[in-house]
């Protein structure tokens, strides 16, 4: 469903994505994870169509995101970390204007049932500004689901939803890969990733540097049996080899 | 403590300084400062050091106030400032609310500082402003004469005893909040004290003084005479006396009057500062809501979206049913339109239309046949237009300019570029050809109704530029969307905006940019015009060609605005949004 070779991109000097490749299936989950600067937004970015690759393809259910965007746009949801609305319309009018854009005819139940499920029901006529951060986040979601995308990128997806509502949104995350999504998910909460990915793809300046389950990522890179923790294999597979480990953080009791 | 504060002022100020000069190093901050340290030394710096303006457009002898209106013009100033300081106690009904920054809400409000100590540092912080502003007012003054440190030091004294004065005048009605005296109460009061006070100096203007004679209306200089009278004399004297005497520095028509005068003005400034410092009111939870509205405010604003910065958004409806299939670009006017409609309501155009027409109706009921009213008509509807394409562009900014900081969303929607770059400029094109109609309509009904001997002429030239407004306001839109994308940190729209003289000067290039632009564009559409104008003129006179040679000018202005709609999909299609100001 997600197919990226090669993939490069560079601002300027600065290679930001280096040279990247992997493929997606339909249904799978997969978390993209990296220290901070590693080239996740950007990777995301290119996967979406939103800025141009230097070198290399992303081709979106088959379509190439340069050449043919418009098909290949159709396909897919990009939800950034940060919901970004229109402060002038209100709910359902994102849902109404996303829905022309789409060209989804029958928006009106499928909005109805996405904003009971996010229990934005009864919001309809708010505005943005009249939202509280997770419900931002919320009505960016139903529009992003509203054309019922096969791909679907998430940024931090977590940011600013209460506990309840993470729990809907992994549920939703795995319904919807369930019903047959490629999704990728970029996340810091290696926590969520390792609960609700099947995969998981490390980058470390604009470099891939794992590729894999977790069990073959655990075995890569782990070194006695036990040593599981994905914190532990995520900072294993991320500093550089001259760089001590962080100390683990004791209770205040243990000090 | 203090010197923390000042340490944290004073570094904020170098860091934004040296910033500023950083940026010099890029070629468009550069530019910019060039062209506005230019247009700022010719419209204001060459007259700091130099002889007054006589505004002939050449140096000339100082204007200066002559020294019989000198009195007369301290006196208005005394007033002015009394009705300014009058305001501050009838308007307002907040509570006392400084307002910080997020920032310095967030180290200074839990650190250990008093309350002092924060009125203090806001104090100093206002200096930075204050300062600024008395240069600025000292540049605009000193055009008109006098001495530049006098008018310096007395717009200083004036600006800052205000803002203390403002400061006070807050935390005196948060007071009254607190003793249980309402807002309404206090306007109550106030107003109770200013009619009680006008009464009293009409009273004794009426008793004392002479009355109005036809010889003090003869001509300007008796009425200022008459009106010095009033000014200078008796409880109005009286009433407005501590407003002459923080005036009378910045009228000190040489050195030793103004130090005479500074001790007075100098001693109400610090019986101001004893007044605000001594004041023990608790600002800081309406600061810390202040800060945030100030913040929301500044990113409205930094964001190009001048409707939320002013106030509350209120849910609107929609201009027309969007269906959720057919063309794309219809979506984007959809949208657009809802937020234009913060500003412009269907409910205003209904109330503009209405009072024109009552206007008209009352006005027009006994005139008919009149050349010289059709002629007014036709020369206001001129003007109408010429400010639509003037400002339309400038006013009705639900673009690119808006949209610019969602970039990236509207790059994910599958769309092409021709598409979205036509769908975001469809707004702001609907409205301005909405009042263009709008206007000609009218004009043309009060042409005819008025029959007048050019009515013919009248109705040709409507009907050509009926044809031709709307090519020509897609033009005029297109040129600044494409300078947004072509060059995006030039424009003013994103949350990092730059600020000072090199962003006057930035204003200014594209000013003149656009204004090429359009030139260069109308260059084929004027030959074209004239190329079936003069032809037809030969065989059907002067009036029956206009609608025709318009209509070839209109097809040339809109093949070049279709082409501009491409080419703008095409920049839109390239732009970086890695590049964009705003996040």
């Amino acid at each position: 469903m997600i197919q990226v070779e090669g993939l490069t991109k560079l601002y300027g000097e600065f290679t930001a994505v280096n040279d990247l490749s992997f493929s997606i299936q339909p249904g799978e989950v997969v978390g993209l994870v990296g220290p901070n600067g590693a080239g996740k937004t950007t990777t995301l970015r290119c996967l979406a169509g939103i800025i141009p690759p230097t070198r290399g393809t992303v081709r979106v259910g088959g379509h190439n995101i340069v050449r043919d965007a418009i098909a290949a746009k159709k396909q897919l949801a990009f939800f950034t970390d940060e919901p970004r609305l229109f402060d002038y319309l209100t709910v359902w009018q994102h849902l109404n204007f996303v829905a022309r854009i789409y060209q989804v005819a029958d928006y009106e139940k499928i909005g109805a049932t996405l904003l009971e499920e996010l229990e934005l029901a009864n919001k309809k006529e708010s505005l943005p500004g009249e939202l509280s951060r997770g419900m931002k986040q919320k009505l960016a979601i139903a529009c992003g689901l509203l054309h019922s995308p096969k791909v679907i990128y998430f940024d931090e997806p977590l940011t600013g939803l209460d506990p309840l509502g993470i729990r809907r949104m992994k549920d939703s995350i795995l319904k919807r890969a369930r019903c047959g999504a490629a999704i990728i998910i970029s996340s810091h909460l290696l926590h969520l990733v390792e609960e609700i990915c099947s995969r998981l793809l490390i980058l470390k300046n604009g470099r891939k540097i794992a590729d894999g389950t977790l069990a073959e990522i655990t075995r890569k890179f782990s070194e006695q049996p036990g040593d599981t923790s994905l914190e532990e294999i995520f900072f294993r597979a991320t500093s550089e080899s001259s760089t001590p480990l962080p100390p683990p953080v004791l209770p205040l009791e243990s000090k | 403590m203090i010197a923390a504060l000042f340490y944290l002022q004073y570094q904020s100020f170098r860091n934004r300084l040296v910033s500023r000069f950083k940026r010099l190093r890029q070629p468009k901050y550069l530019f910019g400062a060039i062209v506005g340290g230019i247009y700022f030394y010719f419209y204001f710096f060459r007259y700091l050091f130099h002889q007054g303006y006589a505004g002939s457009g050449r140096h000339a002898a100082a204007v200066t106030i002559p020294p019989e209106y000198l009195v007369l013009a301290e006196s208005l100033a005394a007033l002015a400032l009394f009705v300014i300081v009058l305001l501050a106690w009838i308007f307002p009904h907040e509570r006392a609310a400084l307002t910080f920054t997020e920032a310095e809400v967030a180290f200074l409000f839990p650190a250990p500082v008093t309350r002092r100590s924060l009125i203090h540092f806001k104090l100093i912080r206002s200096q930075l402003r204050i300062l600024f502003s008395a240069l600025l007012l000292t540049f605009f003054s000193r055009r008109f004469g006098g001495d530049v440190w006098i008018h310096a030091l007395g717009w200083w004294l004036i600006l800052s005893t205000l803002n203390l004065h403002f400061l006070g005048s807050s935390f005196a009605r948060t007071l009254l909040l607190d003793h249980g005296i309402s807002n309404r109460l206090r306007r109550l009061l106030v107003f109770a004290l200013v009619i009680s006070l006008a009464a009293f100096v009409w009273l004794w203007a009426k008793n004392t003084l002479p009355a109005m004679t036809s010889a003090d209306r003869a001509d300007f200089s008796s009425i200022l005479k008459y009106a010095q009278q009033v000014l200078t004399a008796g409880p109005a004297l009286y009433l407005l006396y501590p407003f002459h005497l923080l005036v009378r520095p910045f009228f000190a028509p040489d050195a030793a009057a103004f130090l005479s005068a500074l001790a007075p003005a100098l001693l109400l400034f610090l019986l101001h500062y004893i007044w605000v410092v001594g004041s023990d009111v608790a600002f800081e939870e309406a600061s810390v809501e202040a800060s945030q509205k100030l913040a929301t405010r500044i990113a409205a604003v930094r964001a190009g979206n001048w409707q939320a910065a002013g106030k509350k958004q209120k849910a609107r409806h929609a201009w027309f049913r969007l269906a959720p299939t057919g063309p794309l670009p219809a979506a984007l006017l959809w949208k657009n339109l809802i937020g234009v409609g913060q500003v412009f309501s269907p409910r205003l155009w209904i109330v503009f239309i209405s009072i024109i027409v009552v206007v008209l109706a009352v006005g027009l009921k006994n005139v008919r046949h009149d050349q010289n009213f059709s002629s007014l008509a036709a020369i206001l509807v001129a003007v109408a237009l010429g400010y639509s394409l003037l400002l339309g562009p400038q006013l009705l900014r639900l673009d690119f300019r808006h949209d610019l900081p969602r970039a990236d969303i509207l790059k994910t929607f599958p769309m092409r570029g021709w598409q979205i770059a036509l769908g975001e400029i469809l707004a702001p094109v609907t409205m301005m050809i909405a009042f263009q109609w709008l206007m000609l309509l009218i004009g043309s009904g009060l042409v005819l109704y008025l029959s007048g001997k050019q009515t013919v002429l009248f109705l040709a030239i409507a009907a050509g530029a009926a044809m031709l407004l709307p090519a020509l306001d897609f033009l005029l839109l297109l040129i600044p969307n494409a300078a947004v994308l072509l060059f995006p940190s030039w424009i003013q729209a994103g949350k990092d905006s730059p600020r000072g003289i090199e962003a006057t000067g930035q204003r200014l290039i594209f000013a003149l940019g656009q204004m090429l632009a359009l030139v260069l564009a109308l260059v084929p559409a004027a030959l074209a015009f004239a190329a079936v104008y003069f032809p037809l003129k030969l065989a059907l006179g002067p009036v029956a060609p206009v609608p025709f040679a318009s209509l070839a000018a209109t097809v040339v202005v809109a093949v070049e605005a279709g082409f501009g709609v491409m080419l703008l999909g095409k920049l839109f299609e390239r732009f970086d949004v890695t590049e964009e100001p705003a996040s």
